[in-house]
């Protein structure tokens, strides 16, 4: 028989905002496999399976912009570039270089001991992880 | 069977840095302890080599040491278990004080943090003997009772070497140990205090405190468990 377990609310145990992080990252994890299932099975009823190879579609299945495809046969983009994927790639965006940028920064504490130094990556991963957002936001909204 | 041991060795008072120091033992058996090997350099070369020891039979936890790169207690590993060729380092991650000694005051720090004693407010039960508790109940912080406090499992963990404020998978044990028990009634504080910043977030599941902890004790599992736990609120 299995041991009846108590449960604490979250005023009583708190959950700060390391441990929200934790969960995000793992969650967010999980979110893009939805996002390239999504974008994979969209390429497939829009005619990837006659047009195009593995390799664009995967591309595509990471970041659907009309870009990715432009090489292929597919004879009409127009499909390809509506809101929807915009935002699916948006959305893809958004949660991997969140995702990325802090597990950089997660790992980078286990080598740099000087809280200076810390503070400092985590300073530039933010500028860093801004630009990168700008700037593929700037991609996937006017390709 | 002939042994070369090499130790690494610091005189606080005579040496501005460590150096290593070899040993030949003529005549070691292959169900030699290292600790064994230690005593016999101390009794025969050296007397100057400190290390601690204390029961010498893995119960107290007092002889962790880096043995061919990997944390274990002198006490328990044998010979035939690391070969002829031994290098014997203090642990990692604390300040060597001499020798294979080391400063163990910020693991003993952590390991305070978390409430490591049995707290309960709550009057005894009317018959005045025990709080009852089902062997289900008991097996879900079995494992986690078998800590000796040696710091195999802290000394190991990449985490506790960037920052020593880190709690350590040692602390986290502690935590795990009276989190799940059904009897405690501090588990919400003691999660509270798990989950600040120098928590359960800086555990990045190397498993190096699994492989290293001479109780075979499944820490990672603990702490997987305790994360779950911060997250769910349910223990």
């Amino acid at each position: 028989m299995a041991a009846k377990s108590r449960r604490l609310s979250l005023r009583e145990r708190g959950l700060n905002f390391e441990m929200l992080m934790w969960l995000f990252t793992r969650l967010s994890a999980l979110v893009m496999y939805g996002l390239i299932l999504v974008a994979m099975v969209g390429a497939f009823l829009m005619g990837a399976r006659t047009q195009m190879n593995m390799a664009d579609v995967l591309r595509w299945g990471f970041l659907s912009i009309a870009g990715h495809i432009q090489n292929t046969n597919i004879p009409d983009l127009e499909p390809w570039a509506t809101p929807f994927w915009r935002l699916t790639a948006s959305a893809m965006l958004l949660v991997a270089t969140a995702h990325g940028v802090h597990g950089l920064v997660v790992i980078a504490d286990d080598y740099i001991v000087h809280p200076r130094g810390r503070r400092n990556v985590r300073a530039l991963s933010i500028v860093f992880l801004l630009l990168m957002v700008v700037a593929g936001l700037y991609v996937v909204w006017t390709w | 069977m002939q042994v070369t041991l090499k130790i690494f060795r610091y005189h606080p008072e005579v040496d501005k840095t460590f150096h290593y120091e070899t040993y030949v033992i003529e005549n070691a058996q292959e169900t030699d302890r290292v600790l064994d090997l230690l005593e016999y350099v101390k009794g025969y070369y050296d007397g100057t080599l400190a290390f601690r020891r204390s029961c010498a039979h893995g119960v107290c936890g007092s002889d962790a040491m880096r043995i061919n790169g990997q944390n274990m207690l002198a006490c328990k590993v044998l010979v035939r278990d690391v070969g002829t060729h031994i290098t014997v380092e203090p642990i990692l991650g604390l300040k060597v004080i001499k020798d294979l000694i080391t400063d163990m005051e910020p693991f003993f720090e952590n390991y305070k943090k978390v409430l490591p004693w049995f707290i309960n407010n709550s009057p005894l039960p009317e018959d005045g003997r025990e709080r009852r508790q089902s062997p289900e109940e008991r097996a879900r912080f079995d494992d986690t009772t078998k800590c000796i406090l040696c710091a195999c499992c802290t000394t190991s963990c990449p985490s506790f070497w960037a920052s020593d404020d880190y709690l350590g998978p040692a602390a986290l044990v502690a935590a795990h140990r009276f989190i799940f028990d059904s009897r405690d009634e501090a588990a919400a504080e003691r999660l509270k205090i798990i989950s600040e910043t120098s928590g359960l977030a800086r555990c990045h599941t190397a498993f190096n405190c699994t492989l290293a902890c001479p109780r075979e004790i499944q820490i990672t599992k603990a702490i997987a468990e305790l994360k779950l736990a911060t997250i769910t609120g349910r223990v």
